[in-house]
Order: C-alpha cells, then structure tokens, then sequence
C-alpha cells in the first residue's frame, strides 16, 4: 500500500506564497495528474514530495508514514526529470545502474537488474550508448529505467514527454501508461498538457495559482467541471462561454443572451434575472435540428480540418466561439453553415460572479 | 598558337571564364559581408594588429637564429651559418641547465598547480552561503591583479632572513632562520609556490564557469537516488568538466616551457641560478646583456617548436582518449 497524502501543503518564497495549502490524497497504485498552466504550483509541489524542495507548511506522508523530514533518498520515490537527467559521461548500463550503485547493491545483482530492466524499457541494443547517441524517445526511457530500477514505492514524473516532438509525445505517452499497468505503482505526474492528463491519469487534479481547482477523473473534470477554469482548460478546443441573464419560469430555466432565448438545465439556486455564464463543449454543439434545441445564427468564419474532424470558427456575442463537428470525410459546405443548435443536456451553467458551476437539479 | 590551343582545347576559355566569375562572385560576397557586418570586423581588428604586430612580423627576425648577425649589417645582410648556433646552445652547459630547470619548475606547477583551480571552483560550487563565498573568491581572485613586482617584493619580504613572517615563525617554534632565496634547493619551491598563490584563484574561474554548466537535474536526480555531496563531487562535477579540464592541461603543456619570466628575473640571484635560471632567462641574459642576438633567437626558436610540439602531442592524445581537443 503506498498511499501518497498532502495535508495543507504550503509552499513559501520569502513573502511569496507559490503553493497554498493544497490537500490530497493518491491512493495505491493510482496514476494521478499535476496539470495547471505554467506557475501554478505543479512542479513545486512535486518537489516538495521529492524532498528537493522544503516544505513551509503542512504535511506530506507515503504510506502513512510523515516524510516531511525524511532525506529524498530515504522516501522510497524515483523521479523523472524534464530534461532526462541523464549523466552524459556514463553509458546507458551505468545511467540505470547509478542509483543501486550508490546504494551498494552487489555488483553481480545490479547486472541483473539491468539487464531485466532494459529487456521491458527495449534498451538492450542500447546498453553501450551514451546518451548523446541517443533519440530523444530513446533517452526518455533510459530516465525511466533510471527511476524503476529502484522499486520505489512512488513514481514521479516532472513534464517527462515536454522536450519530444508531438509524435514521439503520443508513443511515449502510452509507453507510460503500459509501463503502468504492469507495474502497478503509485504514479504522480506534472504536465501542462492537458491532453496528456486526459490520456494519462486515473485522476486529475487541476490546479491554478497555487491551489487545486478540481481533482477527479478525465470524463468528470470533462463532463461536470466546477468552474470555468476547469472547463477552460480541460478539453481541446476549451468549453465556449456566453454571458446570459437567467430566465426561471414553469416551464424551466432559459438563458437571455442577444435577443435570443436558450433553454439551460433547471437549477434549483438558479433565480430569475441572475448573471450566468453558460457554458457549452464543441463536441456537443450540433449542426442538424433536434427537438428542444435551441436554434441560434451563426456566421461561420474560418474551417480548419483534421480529417475525420473539422473545427469551424465563428465570431458569437463578439468572442471567439469554436464548434467540432465528425467530417466523415467531407467538409462540403461546413463555412456555409448559419445555424447551431444548444441541447438543454449539453449546457453547463456557472455564476458569472464566483465563476463556479451551478449544480442541476 | 593561342588560338591553336583555344581551338584544339574548347574547354580552357570556359573554364577560366569560369573561374573568373566565381572569383568576382566570391569577391562581391565579401564586399557585401564586411558591409554588413564590419562593426564585429572592426572590434576584431586591435587583436589581429596586436598579433600581427608583436607575434607574426617579429617571426621575419627568426632567420637570425640561422645567421651570424651583426648589427650594422641587418638582417637581410648578416651571412648564413646553419645551425652552428644550435650546436653552441647544446654544448652550453647553462643553456642545458636551463632547459632542465624550465622542465622541473613547469612541471611542479603543472602537477602541483594545475589541480589547484580545479580543486577551488569545486569547493566553491559547495559553499552555500552567498557572502561567504563571494568573499573567499575575492580574496583568492585577488593576488591575480596584483602587479609581479609587487608579488615579487611580498615574497621577499615574507621570507627575509631577519624581519620575514616565515623565519619570525620558525623562530617561534625554536627553529633558526633560513636564508630560503639564496639557498637553491628552495627556489623552486617558493617560485612554485607563489605562481600557486597568485593565479590558482583566478584561474579557478574557468572552471567554475564549467561547473555552472552542470545541468542541475543532475544533481536532483542524484540527491533522490542518495549521492552524498561528495559523490556528487567526484561522480557528476568531475566528469562534467572534463573537457574543460582537458582543454586547460592542453593549453598548460603548451606554455611548459614559459616559465613567468618577470618573477624568476625578480626572485632570482646568482646563488640561485642553479636551480632559477630558466630559457627566458638564459634568453635575457643572452640576447640583452650579452648582446648575442642570434643565439637567443635559436634559443627561443628551439623553445617555440618544443612548446609546439608538445600542443600537438597533447592535443592528440586528448582527442584520441577522450574526444575532446583544441581543433
């Protein structure tokens, strides 16, 4: 069982507070997700976990087992860096091996053990090489075989795929991911990329300025986010947002925008006249008439086309509004399209004043 | 007959046209290209005179060393001897007993001296405190700006017989003085001593400038596998400059034979021309006061191809061991 809880977790630079008071709880053999915009915390907290920072405030235990003053070595976690962190002067062999070395691992074991773990990373050919005679994707995983080596009770990644070309990115990513499974450790990962959380994490937790914004699955943070940072930045394209005045009547709950009347999901705190903001996915506009929908006009500005996707962009109550629609292989007449249609289902409504989600009934 | 050729052999017109216009091409390019980037050339310019000037037109009085020149009749005019001068350097007692002394005294500060710097910058890559260490570094930087006559007056001072720090020491511990710069058997100790003193801390900035380099994941990654700061030290630090190191010990070998002129003419005396009296010495004395110009010019020329022989040789093996090389 090796849990991973931050209990009020703080991180201070001088009168600068960089992390603020940040709970959560990993549980075993769980792939949870750092992902916030840059300066948000992420990696601080990470390397708070990793014992390379000092914590300011708070709590931080693995395995129920308070590491605030444990010496990184003595926390049973393995890192992986950023920029790989590989040694330039050692081979690939001696880079995987350098952490049993130092720990005085028998010689003949270490052999093993690298050997084992260069047979499931594919490094065997590789053995010899230095890291300068290596591919970006090649290196990645010698940093990997670096930190599984150990057997540590916690990986952490620090923005491992970030210096890979997009390519290279989606292999490795699912590297990781079957690395994972077979494994089974209790994985902490830090990324920007919202779409390597999406694909990576048992969980994400969402955070900005220093705090976490939401923590839950990829299909909760995608389908109910609490607020419009989360829907902002989960998803790609992000959730598109009107300002709307709510209108509560028998019939159910609308939103006023431009002399248009949608219908939203009824919400028990929603009360007539409130400012709202509503939200609605790309994924989940439609194209074609359906019953209930809410028919609004459009101008569409630009097609951008993915293959089996097309994005169309369009200007809407003056802000950039962005709709994804299935091709099926054709993009005939996609900029000629003047009419959208919201279902009540697809909406997501959030107080215009605190910006969170409003909760259906 | 030119048209005989020209008609036999088309290809000689076109070829030269040819040329011509790559010739015009490339010289167009140039125009252009100091043009635009003239202000670099012009920043460039005070160290290709100064080169030009002190190290290459000088290289045209070299032929003195194969002459027997006099004064009155110039360079061009003084006749040929060959190598005579050669010969007479050789069977030159001094002039061996030089080359001996320049060889043991660079060689001590090579040994002795060339771990220095590096030793430093790693030390000061250890020191946390930023006071501290900007003021260690100052105070090792320091001995560096100071002139070698004044250097060369501190160490004479230090270890005057009567009045010296040194001898007030041994004094203190029951010990009588010793007259260190008249005793040959000290000289190289002392002459190594102070070009330790005065330039391991400048010279340590290089280093620390490629220890800076260290990406700092390294590290990172080191303290989370449980390197201690010494194995850090010696396992990341070292390996990672090695190149610099390597790159430093090239230069070094190459300026062996360069002993620090001003301070050896400094400290040295007759009594200790046994163990001081090294080729830039024997050069000075040959060349200035005795004014047997040509002579000290073979003396230099030799000591120019031996530094430069061993550059290559250095630089060879440095290349060939660990890749890295001044070319």
């Amino acid at each position: 069982m090796s849990t991973v809880k931050l209990k009020n977790l703080v991180k201070r630079y001088g009168d600068v507070t960089v992390v603020h008071g940040i709970d959560l709880e990993v549980k075993s053999k769980e792939f949870v997700v750092l992902v916030g915009p840059s300066g948000c915390g992420k990696s601080t907290t990470l390397r708070m976990l990793a014992g390379l920072e000092e914590i300011s405030g708070g709590e931080v235990s693995i395995s129920d087992r308070v590491i605030n003053d444990v010496a990184p070595k003595d926390r049973d976690i393995a890192m992986v860096f950023q920029n790989y962190a590989l040694y330039p002067h050692l081979s690939v062999a001696e880079n995987i091996a350098f952490g049993l070395r130092i720990r005085k691992v028998p010689k003949d074991e270490i052999k093993t053990i690298v050997a084992d773990v260069a047979k499931v990373l594919e490094l065997t050919p590789l053995l010899d090489r230095r890291p300068a005679d290596l591919s970006g994707g090649q290196r990645q995983r010698v940093a990997m075989g670096r930190a599984i080596v150990r057997h540590p009770k916690v990986f952490l990644f620090d923005e491992p795929l970030s210096n890979l070309d997009a390519k290279l990115r989606t292999q490795m990513r699912a590297e990781i991911k079957q690395l994972h499974k077979r494994l089974g450790v209790t994985s902490i990962y830090v990324t920007h990329d919202q779409i390597e959380a999406m694909t990576l994490a048992d969980r994400i937790v969402v955070m900005s300025d220093g705090r976490i914004e939401q923590v839950g699955t990829p299909m909760e943070l995608f389908n109910t986010p609490k607020n419009t940072f989360v829907a902002t930045f989960i998803g790609s394209p992000p959730m598109n947002l009107i300002e709307a005045t709510a209108e509560v009547t028998d019939e159910g709950c609308y939103a006023l925008f431009d002399g248009q009347r949608c219908l939203i999901p009824t919400l028990k705190e929603l009360t007539h006249r409130d400012e709202i903001i509503f939200g609605i996915r790309p994924e989940y506009i439609e194209i074609e008439p359906s019953e209930g929908a809410t028919e609004i006009n459009v101008k569409i500005d630009l097609v951008e086309t993915l293959g089996s996707e097309a994005l169309l962009h369009c200007k809407f109550l003056g802000k950039q509004f962005v709709i994804k629609v299935e091709t099926h292989g054709k993009v005939n007449n996609l900029e000629n399209l003047s009419k959208l249609y919201f279902r009540q289902n697809a909406i997501t409504v959030f107080d215009k004043t605190t910006t969170n989600a409003m909760m259906v009934n | 007959m030119q048209d005989t050729i020209q008609d036999t052999m088309p290809g000689v017109n076109d070829s030269s046209s040819m040329q011509n216009s790559i010739l015009t091409k490339k010289l167009k390019w140039l125009v252009m290209h100091f043009k635009k980037e003239w202000q670099i050339y012009l920043m460039l310019a005070p160290t290709v005179i100064w080169f030009i000037v002190f190290l290459y037109k000088p290289m045209y009085g070299l032929q003195i060393a194969f002459k027997d020149y006099s004064i009155f009749k110039g360079i061009t005019e003084s006749p040929w001897v060959g190598l005579e001068h050669f010969y007479t350097l050789f069977e030159n007692d001094q002039f061996i007993r030089a080359i001996k002394n320049t060889v043991m005294i660079s060689g001590a500060s090579l040994i002795f001296g060339f771990p220095v710097p590096i030793i430093l910058a790693l030390m000061f890559n250890e020191i946390l405190n930023p006071k501290f260490k900007r003021t260690a570094q100052t105070i090792v930087y320091l001995p560096h700006f100071i002139s070698a006559v004044i250097i060369a007056g501190i160490v004479i001072t230090a270890f005057a017989p009567s009045t010296g720090v040194i001898n007030l020491m041994l004094n203190a511990f029951g010990y009588d003085s010793v007259y260190f710069l008249i005793k040959p058997e000290w000289f190289r100790t002392i002459f190594v001593g102070t070009g330790i003193w005065q330039e391991a801390g400048f010279g340590s900035i290089v280093f620390l400038a490629a220890v800076s380099g260290v990406n700092p994941s390294l590290y990172e990654s080191a303290v989370v596998d449980g390197a201690t700061r010494f194995q850090m030290m010696y396992k990341i630090t070292l390996p990672c400059i090695l190149p610099t190191i390597l790159i430093m010990l090239i230069i070094r070998i190459g300026n062996i034979l360069e002993v620090g002129f001003e301070m050896i003419i400094m400290l040295y005396q007759p009594a200790t021309y046994q163990t001081a009296d090294v080729i830039s010495t024997f050069i000075y004395r040959q060349g200035l006061q005795a004014a047997q110009y040509d002579m000290a010019a073979a003396a230099g020329l030799f000591n120019a191809v031996i530094a430069f022989l061993l550059v290559i040789t250095a630089n060879t093996i440095s290349k060939r061991v660990s890749n890295t090389s001044l070319w």
